[in-house]
């Protein structure tokens, strides 16, 4: 069967007429990848052979190729591919490096960022890449309004405006912004695209086209042919709920230690595979290579692994992204009514009372399979700003957690204090003026998390809090949460490396500040300070002072328990033994059935 | 009968209009929309929100986008955007082969189902109350109980980790290896389609089987009885003349009427089945459509959906015509 895919690959190299031949000689700015040099985090790494085929599996079709429109990561695991950016973050340290950019200058006042290109670089097609392309994709892409991307919102400075984009040559561009704002370095890593291939789809630089025209262009009906990128591959066959195929492209211009142009897989398949348990028979069966392990998959793998040849990595590194429960301190506001509930509800004394009923121990053994770690921060674990650190980007040491740890005495002691206690006997705990309490909590139809609710619910219970949990639909339970019309609700957000996309969701007026909307009219000391520490936060370029002010922001959101944060899945993933350099991964490249894997540096080992 | 049968096509199109108005009535009480997942992502502003409710019409009250998406199918043709892949609907249901591949599926079934279950059927009434009657009709049961995903599910389950037809180079799921997929047709490629559809014909089969041969079995007894073939036994004809000529061509007219309603079913019902199995169906990104709440396509599904449902009716009433010359519309 390896031998009809390699034909396979070869028949469909063969149709390829869009690639050009290769750079002639590796380009003087070719970014290289210190792969097995001392010193670097590339250092264990092995240098692999060009050739072979990486097959991994994903949920969903992609939805499009249109990098811009892009949304969810069944499309971005591809556009991502195809496509660079100025500069990225490190899928291993998480800091901002190199990329399109050779280097950046950041002027004196931080106003002024200056990018310096890599020179001599081209498209997929043979085109010079230069700034002309930078200048595209900002200016005439993520700015302008007829455009359905969210690339835009990143940009917007705390003043309400956009940096300026100009190119004083081919090779230079200068970013100018009219406050300082920190995570634009961050932004610009949104992939930079081709302007001589799209540029006929802007109504502003083609007039014959209608606004809308760039939101449906390259979509999934295309020729795939016309796709032209600068990442390790390119898409050159997609079958509908079947498969994508990418080959390797001939002018990326990544290089490993010893000169050989990366990726080292000639081709990369995605098989798309609707269904989680059929994915996993598809990896046992040896069709794919690299599996994203689930907590309840590892009894049956582990044993499994070694007379297969595959290994299964169990790491302690939780994924990005928060879990909580978040309890809504506007409980009956809009109505009028609960409001004994509610101020009980709004006493932080209350919600450390639920916060050390939370057993996050026996949710992860009984949820996760014991693979799993205790959140306590807004800001995901890996990601270099989490106050777990004592420096930015420094080993994660947990001495300035908050925790709440699991001790229902402590409690049961808050609420007796508080006043919550049995008044008529009934055997649950009312409100202070003796109304009775009643808690539901709602999640949706997740084994995860109504497996979390259970759990949570028996401990409420048992302090004599009367808690029910209720299943709702999805979206109900979005209504809810958004709404402000739930009580207590569990569910989660992503979370990434950079912590200013956690403004629109602690920000005082911002849309996801679902613990307490009312915030922004009436906000509590706490919430300013919040809001100051997150401004503060982004108008610095000095990571350290960055750090101590979103360490800050992160002790009150959590001492705050505004959303009062549980645990969190570990990262997993399963790989065959010839697949090399798999040992190396990162949640950071995990999104979308990735499977954590550096794909550009794995080669096959039987080669 | 030709005034019958257009009249009969004429009558689709305002029970086509019902369904419509129906199925969109219900999407819009569905909770949440297309923007749902949108709203709780932190890296999407209200404004870029904003925007994206007012260019697919969301904040327009339910009448006003029913009629415009009504006017303008009416008026082009059009059937509107797809939200999530901005291609037209029908693109975005039907790309790649999935039309040909959901025929092809559902017929090649139905064909299976009906050379099976017919002689079975057959088989039990001849064979009344014989323990291989008893036998074939747990089985056949059997197959009706379990549910299609689960069934798929151990199906794949026992090749892989029971027979590991891997250390064969042999795939699970899909109609074919995928790399034969975009290949021209060769005979290997026939026989890997033969390799991945069993499967599909066993579930899918399996579940449809057991009515058609309960139906056989009870026509066929019940034919048995009349006096007609008392009379054909009587004039000395051989049993095997008796059962196949006389008896078995009258009982096995209903079973061709359920011929036309079987299709709307092989089609809509096979969606589960095409999830385990991997299967590029319609059904599949009809399924994808309805996850994400991508309604122009949902609604689009609907109604080929239901088209397929009239079709499908006004084709059993054809059989039924056809067959039995008692039978006339006027």
């Amino acid at each position: 069967m390896r031998n009809a895919l390699v034909l396979a690959s070869l028949l469909l190299l063969g149709s390829l007429v869009a690639f050009g031949q290769g750079y002639a000689e590796m380009p003087a700015d070719a970014k290289i990848i210190p792969i097995g040099e001392a010193g670097t985090l590339y250092e264990t790494m092995e240098l692999g052979v060009q050739g072979g085929t990486l097959t991994i599996a994903n949920i969903e079709d992609p939805r499009g190729w249109n990098d811009q429109i892009a949304k969810e990561t069944s499309t971005t695991y591809f556009t991502n591919r195809m496509l660079r950016g100025l500069v990225t973050l490190d899928h291993l340290s998480g800091a901002i490096v190199p990329e399109l950019a050779k280097s950046w200058d950041i002027s004196e006042d931080g106003l002024t960022i200056t990018f310096h290109l890599r020179q001599g670089l081209k498209w997929s097609d043979g085109t010079d890449f230069t700034s002309a392309d930078v200048l595209f994709t900002f200016n005439d892409l993520v700015l302008n309004e007829d455009i359905d991307t969210d690339s835009r919102d990143g940009l917007v400075l705390p003043d309400g405006s956009y940096p300026v984009f100009s190119a004083p040559d081919d090779y230079t561009v200068v970013v100018e912004m009219s406050v300082v704002f920190r995570p634009v370095l961050t932004q610009l890593s949104t992939n930079i695209n081709p302007k001589h291939a799209l540029e006929q789809y802007v109504a502003k630089l083609n007039p014959d086209v209608t606004p809308g025209t760039f939101n449906e262009s390259w979509t999934l009906d295309m020729d795939l042919a016309d796709l032209v990128g600068m990442g390790p591959w390119m898409v050159v066959d997609y079958q509908p709920n079947v498969s994508v195929t990418m080959e390797r492209n001939p002018y990326y211009y990544a290089y490993d230690s010893a000169g050989t142009q990366l990726p080292y897989y000639d081709t990369h398949v995605s098989a798309i595979v609707a269904n989680q348990n059929v994915s996993m028979l598809k990896f046992r069966n040896g069709e794919v290579d690299t599996y994203g392990v689930r907590p309840e998959d590892i009894p049956i793998l582990l044993p499994e692994g070694p007379a297969k040849g595959f290994e299964v990595m169990i790491t302690d590194l939780p994924l990005y992204g928060t879990t909580w429960f978040c309890v809504n301190q506007d409980i009956g506001l809009a109505e009028g009514t609960l409001n004994a509930k509610r101020e009980v509800y709004r006493n932080v004394k209350f919600r450390e009372a639920l916060a050390h009923l939370i057993d996050k121990q026996t949710m992860i053994t009984n949820v996760l399979n014991g693979l799993g770690a205790p959140q306590w921060s807004p800001i995901s674990m890996p990601s270099p700003f989490y106050a777990g650190r004592d420096y930015y980007g420094g080993p994660v040491t947990e001495t300035n957690a908050a925790w709440f740890e699991y001790d229902p005495a402590k409690a049961a002691g808050i609420l007796d204090d508080l006043g919550v206690v049995d008044a008529d006997g009934d055997g649950w705990r009312d409100l202070p003026n003796g109304e009775a309490l009643a808690i539901e909590i709602n999640t949706n139809d997740n084994t995860v998390r109504t497996g979390y609710c259970l759990i949570y619910q028996d401990d409420l219970r048992n302090v004599g809090l009367n808690a029910t949990f209720q299943v709702v639909d999805f979206n109900t339970l979005v209504g809810r949460l958004l709404g402000s019309s739930g009580d207590i609700i569990q569910l989660g957000l992503t979370g990434g490396d950079e912590p200013n996309s956690g403004r629109n969701v602690y920000g005082s007026c911002s849309g996801l500040h679902a613990y307490r909307y009312s915030a922004c009219d009436d906000p509590t000391e706490v919430d300013l300070r919040i809001d100051e520490l997150y401004s503060l936060g982004t108008s610095t370029f000095d990571l350290d002072e960055a750090f101590a002010y979103y360490a800050e922001a992160q002790d009150l959101i959590a001492r705050d328990l505004g959303y009062i944060y549980m645990v969190n899945r570990t990262f997993q993933y399963a790989y065959y033994e010839y697949v090399g350099n798999a040992q190396f991964s990162s949640p950071t490249s995990t999104p979308g059935g990735a499977n954590g894997l550096l794909s550009e540096l794995c080669f096959d080992k039987r080669l | 009968m030709l005034t019958y049968m257009i009249r009969r096509t004429l009558y689709m199109i305002p029970l086509l209009l019902i369904v419509s108005l129906f199925s969109f009535t219900l999407i819009k009480i569905m909770p949440g929309d297309f923007l749902t997942l949108a709203r709780l992502n932190p890296l999407i502003t209200e404004e870029t929100l904003q925007t994206q409710i007012e260019r697919f019409g969301l904040d327009k009250p339910f009448i006003v986008q029913y009629w415009f998406w009504l006017k303008n199918i009416v008026t082009r043709g059009d059937f509107g955007m797809s939200y999530e892949t901005r291609m037209p609907v029908y693109k975005s249901l039907f790309l790649g082969n999935r039309l040909p591949w959901t025929v092809f599926i559902a017929l090649s079934t139905l064909i299976l189902t009906y050379i099976f279950a017919i002689p079975i059927g057959i088989y039990s009434a001849t064979h009344q109350y014989k323990p291989s009657d008893h036998i074939i009709t747990f089985l056949g049961f059997l197959g009706l109980s379990i549910p299609n995903f689960f069934f798929a599910l151990v199906l794949l389950w026992l090749l892989v980790v029971v027979f590991h037809v891997g250390d064969y180079g042999l795939s699970v799921g899909n109609i074919m290896d995928m790399h034969y997929y975009g290949a021209p047709w060769s005979w290997d490629k026939i026989v890997n389609i033969l390799w991945h559809m069993w499967p599909v014909w066993v579930v899918i089969g399996t579940s449809g089987m057991a009515g058609l041969i309960r139906l056989m079995r009870g026509n066929l007894l019940d034919t048995l009885a009349l006096p007609y073939v008392t009379t054909a036994r009587a004039k000395g004809l051989k049993e095997r003349i008796v059962v196949y000529k006389h008896a078995v061509r009258n009982a096995i007219n209903p079973l061709v009427t359920i011929l036309g309603l079987t299709l709307p079913n092989l089609v809509a019902g096979s969606i589960v089945t095409a999830i385990v199995l991997n299967l590029p169906t319609v059904g599949r990104s009809y399924f994808a459509a309805l996850q994400r709440q991508d309604e122009p396509v949902i609604m689009a599904g609907l109604l080929f959906f239901s088209l397929f449902l009239l079709i499908g009716n006004l084709l059993a009433d054809f059989l039924l015509a056809w067959v039995d010359p008692r039978i006339r519309y006027d």
